[in-house]
């Protein structure tokens, strides 16, 4: 039930510089807890300290961005890409 | 080693660290550190080995505090931030102010929402202050336009100053066990009681370790053509204290406006003091003529500083922690704008020099000699 993280290059560094993790969860929830679990300055960069994703951060599982999905709730299948972004931003 | 004055200067997009002689020529530039992300706090740390440190404050991934033992040759962050306990429900927005403790490795932070933090291990762990973060009026605080924010802490023995916008100025008189506010005379412009018991816009406050019992203060002002409940409140913004900040009073008489962010002590005289006043519309300098003000008898009267600075068309902001003073025997002003600029005033402030001009914009400007 493995699926891919794909981290941000802001993020990388507290998850030994990989640019892309592999682990085993069934939701995008359970996905962040292993995170929390496996390298927690990570998760704390992508969620604070009530657990909520930050603001400015967008998870997408494939192309599709999860609170167009079932938000934290979202399952993940064997395969699936979570991807981590910022989001856009200027000034 | 010859004494080096250190500038840590904190922007919108990083930190920066200027470095000279202690002649104050020719300052070099290094940075950014924290490439594009917001600092709004430095702290350079002369107890034994100097060490600087500065918050890195990102809207996106969160907030890190960086440290350098090298003199800002190179930063790292410390090994955690300042974190909210889990079940508290907070979460932090920003690191707003950095200060030395008691002992040699401990260090204060004020964050928003209005929390206090402290380390004993140089910044590498942290916990949070309940006495003032959970005080029975935390939950009554509003946000200012600039964030719910701790910005001073300011130590003196066992007496410990806070002061928070808006929250008002909070005191310890036990080391940071209790706090109370302690905000006698301290007015408040956009609330219908002009003198609440807190819940004051604080700006900035500042002493001088051979005059605890002395006080200055940068309070939210520009109120004195309100016509509201409670009437107009002039000159609320700038105030002095002579017990050790349980009752203020106004020192705002001569200046142009008492609206204004820093504001700071001369290292070698209490009685003088400098402010930076700003029309409290627009947070520009009145009739867009920038001037440093400065009183020689603890506020009873003031003058300008200007020579140097632009006399004209010039609508910058200095904010809270954007100005400071050096420690030499004829100490050097320094401060930075929100247009980037950061200007030394030589001679306590008589003549204005810009040493950077085209920086980003200017959160914070702290001064160390060492």
């Amino acid at each position: 039930m493995y699926i891919t993280v794909h981290v941000p290059r802001q993020l990388r560094a507290y998850c030994d510089g990989s640019s892309t993790l592999t682990l085993s969860a069934t939701s995008v929830r359970a996905a962040l807890s292993e995170l929390e679990r496996t390298y927690p300055d990570l998760y704390r960069g992508v969620c604070d300290e009530t657990d909520s994703v930050r603001r400015h951060v967008n998870l997408f599982v494939n192309t599709s961005h999860v609170r167009d999905l079932n938000g934290l709730e979202t399952p993940l299948r064997p395969g699936d890409e979570l991807t981590i972004l910022p989001a856009v931003s200027g000034g | 080693m010859a004494e080096r004055v250190i500038l840590c200067i904190g922007t919108k997009k990083g930190l920066f660290i200027a470095e000279a002689s202690k002649r104050r020529q020719g300052f070099a530039l290094r940075g950014p550190f924290g490439a594009g992300v917001d600092v709004y706090a430095a702290l350079i740390d002369t107890r034994g080995t100097p060490r600087l440190y500065a918050s890195s404050c990102n809207p996106f991934f969160g907030m890190k505090v960086l440290r350098s033992t090298d003199l800002g040759k190179s930063f790292k962050e410390t090994k955690s931030a300042p974190e909210f306990p889990k079940d508290d429900g907070r979460a932090l927005a920003n690191i707003w102010s950095l200060e030395a403790g008691k002992n040699k490795k401990d260090l204060w932070c004020g964050v928003e929402p209005a929390a206090l933090f402290r380390s004993g291990d140089g910044g590498d762990s942290w916990e949070m202050v309940e006495s003032i973060s959970n005080h029975a009026h935390a939950r009554q605080w509003q946000p200012g336009a600039g964030g719910l924010c701790m910005h001073t802490i300011l130590k003196d023995g066992d007496r410990l100053h806070l002061g928070i916008s808006t929250g008002g100025h909070y005191l310890s008189e036990d080391a940071g066990k209790t706090f109370g506010p302690s905000n006698e005379g301290v007015g408040a412009g956009f609330v219908p009681d002009p003198y609440p018991e807190f819940g004051q816009c604080v700006h900035k406050i500042a002493g001088h370790k051979d005059a605890p019992g002395r006080l200055y203060m940068q309070n939210h002002g520009g109120w004195a053509t309100w016509d509201g409940p409670g009437g107009p409140r002039p000159d609320i913004g700038v105030l002095r204290s002579d017990d050790h900040g349980k009752s203020w009073r106004s020192i705002a008489k001569g200046l142009p406006s008492d609206f204004g962010f820093p504001i700071v002590v001369h290292p070698h005289d209490p009685d003088t003091v400098y402010v930076l006043p700003l029309e409290p519309s627009t947070r520009t300098c009145p009739d867009a003529k920038p001037a440093v003000w400065r009183s020689e008898n603890g506020g009873d009267s003031w003058k300008p500083l200007k020579r140097g600075l632009p006399k004209k068309d010039s609508f910058f902001t200095v904010l809270r922690d954007a100005m400071d003073i050096d420690e030499l025997k004829s100490p050097a002003l320094y401060f930075g704008t929100t247009t980037g600029q950061l200007w030394i005033g030589r001679d306590g402030g008589e003549e204005w020099e810009c040493v950077f001009d085209s920086l980003p914009p200017i959160h914070c400007v702290k001064v160390g000699v060492v």
